[in-house]
């Protein structure tokens, strides 16, 4: 997860958690469907607004975000370099925008060029990227791990262990990742440097930390393992759950919105391909 | 007398593979309400015999056992651990590794849950549990977010909650700042004055289980080798000492004044001086007291500074403020302690010294230099750093590697390092261990030697965090001799941090108090002690000696011998004016 779970009294925080995974899929899936980053940039706005709502911490978005920038820029060039422009319904795709390889180089200049076409189609897949990372990021800033294991619990015929299997894990990756740190500050403290070197060096300092980490958490999970066990877990099949869900007129608003309008977009993209590039 | 509901008869329990038994002959009865204490150094086998009350051992842990256990009318092997789980609670020290839960009520409804019983019933459990364990108003937070003592408090709440006849606390304190202990110790008072559990009490902090225990069993090599009421054991101060369990201060301070009965208690003693129930000091008083290290007198004359920290603030990415304008100056050759709760910024300060943080404002210097902006990787040169877990910080796969591994990444050529590798191994004492792999040594082992691999670096500042975490009163004496010899023979700058003012009292000549990222005092052990609103605001509790001396004479003593020396000289003078007059 990019940013923790953290419980915040917003309404979106407060909607019940198989309406806030149904209104993710229903993204995902406009995401997936939609190809013009028009249509893609409003989806992504109302992720946006989501995210407002629910009070996300944007800062700490801020280096994935600049990450992502660049990956978008990478892809739109190579889309533009690649990709078919017949497909895109614009005006004028053929258009070349740049070359790659610029004219003022001797001999193999100009070359490569990027086209309107397939660099519009470009920014439209770094926005299924952005988006897809954003629904998920709000969604895990705003559903706890519990109550994810509820909703697979609830699910008929999936035992409650496995959807706790599932939380655990989710809980262990920050655990982890705070081990993977004190353990490079360990070797930091002990004069590694692992800026320093080639690309050789620098993976033979890092391959130090896996050994103790991997240890550590064996060691971690094997305690975690007898903490559960002596306070009866697997003891009985059933388990009750302490957070019955009632579906609020918010819910079925959210639930009924993200439904709806997923299935009318859908049709409309079938039939007349509104949203296709 | 009240029903027995624990009982083990000759029970002995050998992991597969080792050659000495983890359990051997144990035979053991405890009656309903009753709280007792086993003490004994670290493998001594208190876990094992802890897990085997559940059915944890053997049911998770490959071995051999033997004997009979029974608690509250079930054999816990053949019912298994899920099951003993609502007769029998096991916490563990670790507080972080037993929380489940998102939030605090998630986590004390966990076990019942597992149960399948009732919504309602459960959430009756559950808000009986955190109204007896004082966590009402946290039940919507989440775990990590709470303090030490609050982590574990959820914890014991969440085995409460599962109603257990019987609850087994294994060093449920060992991680937690004074304050967490304090609200652990009045927890199990709770649990067994007012609630009537039965207390199986694992613990190292002998100061606290005298007044608290009804029985006392001391473990050493998987047996029992003294038992008794805390007044009958805790007497036998010879016998302790040559398990490694430390003796208590105030019974130990009793035996150097030839006290007519053992204390017990601040109370105790007060009324054995004032009662003139002690006898002359003598010369062999106590032969195997352990060693009086009192810092005033072996203050080093001022030197030059190593450390200068000025106005130096941090604040984490999340916002909040964890180091607020610290100002503090540390000297070449001094050993410093610093305290305060946890979160007070104690790790936040010294990640600073050696590079590992970058401050949010203010200046570092160190031996002269500024530091700010400079690299782990220089700084680790001059500062060294010694992490809380020593399996954080073991790499190589045998231990002289380990030792050489500092040396060789700061270009310390390959004869040098060889030297200083049989040097240190020595000072040590892991020389027969050089090839072993890391993993394969004791807690306290490991301890020592993730601290020799910094000191094979030469730095002339030793940082070391909570050196002390885990390990047996045996195991924290040789770690802090260690530190000694280093400033004393070798001129090394200490600082460490801890939570044992025991510690404090006897190696630190120097406290740096902390509390909300600042530095709220500074001074010696003896001004430290003295002030008890300081103490209050940094949530310390002060020694058992230095409460014992205050009420004597109104100023802090250290340590027992201080102590006892102190009540000599003022005695003397007396026996020597009835000389005079009888003259």
């Amino acid at each position: 997860m990019i940013i923790e779970y953290e419980s915040r009294p917003t309404l979106i925080h407060g909607l019940d958690p198989r309406v806030k995974m149904v209104w993710m899929l229903c993204v995902i899936i406009m995401s997936i469907v939609w190809t013009n980053p028009v249509y893609l940039v409003a989806l992504g706005l109302s992720v946006v607004v989501f995210g407002f709502a629910a009070q996300l911490p944007w800062p700490k978005l801020k280096g994935v975000v600049s990450f992502m920038l660049v990956l978008a820029a990478i892809i739109c060039v190579i889309q533009g370099a690649t990709y078919s422009v017949k497909s895109v319904t614009l005006a004028d795709p053929t258009r070349i925008l740049f070359h790659i390889v610029p004219g003022w180089i001797p001999s193999i200049g100009p070359a490569a060029p990027v086209r309107l076409g397939g660099f519009v189609y470009g920014i439209g897949m770094a926005l299924k990227i952005l988006i897809v990372l954003l629904v998920i990021t709000v969604f895990g800033f705003t559903t706890s791990p519990s109550e994810i294991v509820q909703v697979i619990a609830r699910i008929p015929f999936i035992p409650y262990q496995v959807g706790f299997v599932v939380s655990t894990a989710w809980k262990f990756v920050p655990v982890v990742q705070m081990q993977m740190r004190t353990l490079m500050d360990a070797h930091r403290s002990r004069g590694v440097d692992f800026e320093a070197g080639g690309f050789t060096q620098r993976v033979k300092k890092t391959s130090g930390i896996v050994m103790p980490l991997f240890a550590n958490s064996l060691s971690m999970a094997d305690t975690m393992a007898l903490a559960m066990e002596s306070r009866a877990f697997g003891y009985s099949k059933r388990f009750t759950f302490i957070r019955p869900y009632k579906m609020t007129l918010g819910d079925w608003a959210v639930l009924s919105g993200s439904l709806g309008f997923t299935v009318v977009a859908c049709v409309l993209m079938a039939t007349s391909r509104l949203g296709a590039l | 007398m009240a029903p027995e509901i624990v009982s083990l008869k000759d029970v002995t329990f050998n992991y597969k593979g080792s050659k000495r038994k983890a359990l051997d002959g144990i035979s053991l009865s405890v009656a309903e309400g009753e709280c007792i204490a086993i003490l004994g150094p670290t493998g001594a086998g208190k876990s094992t015999l802890a897990c085997v009350m559940n059915g944890t051992v053997p049911n998770f842990a490959d071995g051999e056992l033997s004997g009979s256990v029974m608690v509250d009318g079930l054999c816990p092997r053949q019912a298994g651990t899920a099951k003993m789980a609502s007769r029998v609670g096991l916490v563990f020290g670790d507080p972080d590794t037993q929380l489940f839960g998102m939030t605090v009520e998630e986590d004390v409804a966990f076990g019942p849950a597992n149960l399948g019983l009732g919504y309602d019933e459960i959430m009756n459990r559950v808000q009986k549990a955190l109204s007896d364990l004082r966590l009402t108003g946290l039940e919507r937070r989440p775990p990590h977010r709470l303090s030490g003592g609050q982590k574990q408090a959820t914890a014991i709440a969440g085995v409460c909650a599962m109603l257990p006849k019987v609850m087994v606390l294994d060093e449920p304190t060992s991680m937690l700042d004074p304050e967490g202990k304090a609200r652990v110790f009045s927890i199990v008072r709770m649990l067994k004055e007012q609630l009537g559990v039965t207390v199986i009490l694992i613990e190292q902090e002998v100061d606290d289980i005298i007044g608290l225990a009804d029985r006392v069993y001391v473990m050493r090599g998987g047996s029992f080798v003294l038992s008794g009421t805390p007044a009958e054991v805790f007497s036998k101060t010879d016998e302790l000492r040559a398990v490694g369990v430390r003796v208590p201060h105030i019974v130990e301070f009793g035996c150097l004044i030839g006290a007519s009965t053992v204390p017990f208690t601040v109370d105790d003693v007060v009324r054995t001086v004032e009662t003139g129930a002690w006898a002359a000091p003598q010369a062999t008083a106590s032969p195997q007291a352990e060693a009086t290290t009192e810092p005033t007198a072996a203050a080093p004359p001022p030197a030059e500074p190593v450390i200068e920290v000025r106005n130096l603030e941090f604040q984490y990415p999340g916002g909040t403020k964890a180091l607020d304008g610290v100002d503090l100056t540390i000297r070449r050759g001094e050993f410093v302690a610093i305290v305060g709760q946890n979160g007070a910024g104690k790790t936040t300060l010294t990640r600073h010294l050696n590079g590992l943080l970058r401050p949010s404002g203010g200046d570092i210097r160190v031996l002269g230099q500024p530091a700010v902006g400079v690299s782990t990787i220089e700084l680790c040169r001059h500062v060294g750093y010694v992490f809380q877990n020593p399996d954080d910080q073991l790499f190589c796969t045998t231990v002289a590697e380990e030792l050489g591994f500092g040396p060789g990444n700061i270009g310390v050529d390959g004869p040098a390092i060889s030297a200083r590798v049989e040097e240190i191994l020595d000072d040590v004492g892991l020389t027969r261990y050089r090839d072993v792999w890391p993993k394969y040594l004791t807690k306290g082992e490991r301890q020592r030697l993730a601290l020799a691999a910094v000191v094979a670096m030469d730095p002339e500042v030793l940082i070391v965090d909570e050196p002390t975490t885990g390990l047996d009163w045996v195991e924290s004496r040789q770690i802090l001799d260690y530190l000694q010899r280093l400033r004393r023979d070798k001129g090394k700058t200490i600082i460490i941090i801890t939570h044992d003012m025991n510690i404090v009292s006897l190696y630190a000549e120097r406290v740096v108090v902390m509390a909300t990222g600042k530095v709220v005092g500074d001074g010696t052990p003896q001004q430290v002690f003295s002030q008890p609103e300081l103490m209050a605001r940094a949530c310390l509790r002060r020694p058992a000696m230095a409460d014992v001396s205050v009420a004597l004479w109104g100023e802090v003593a250290l340590t027992p011998e201080a102590a006892a020396a102190r009540l000599f000289a003022q005695a003397r003078p007396a026996s020597h004016d009835a000389e005079v007059v009888i003259a």
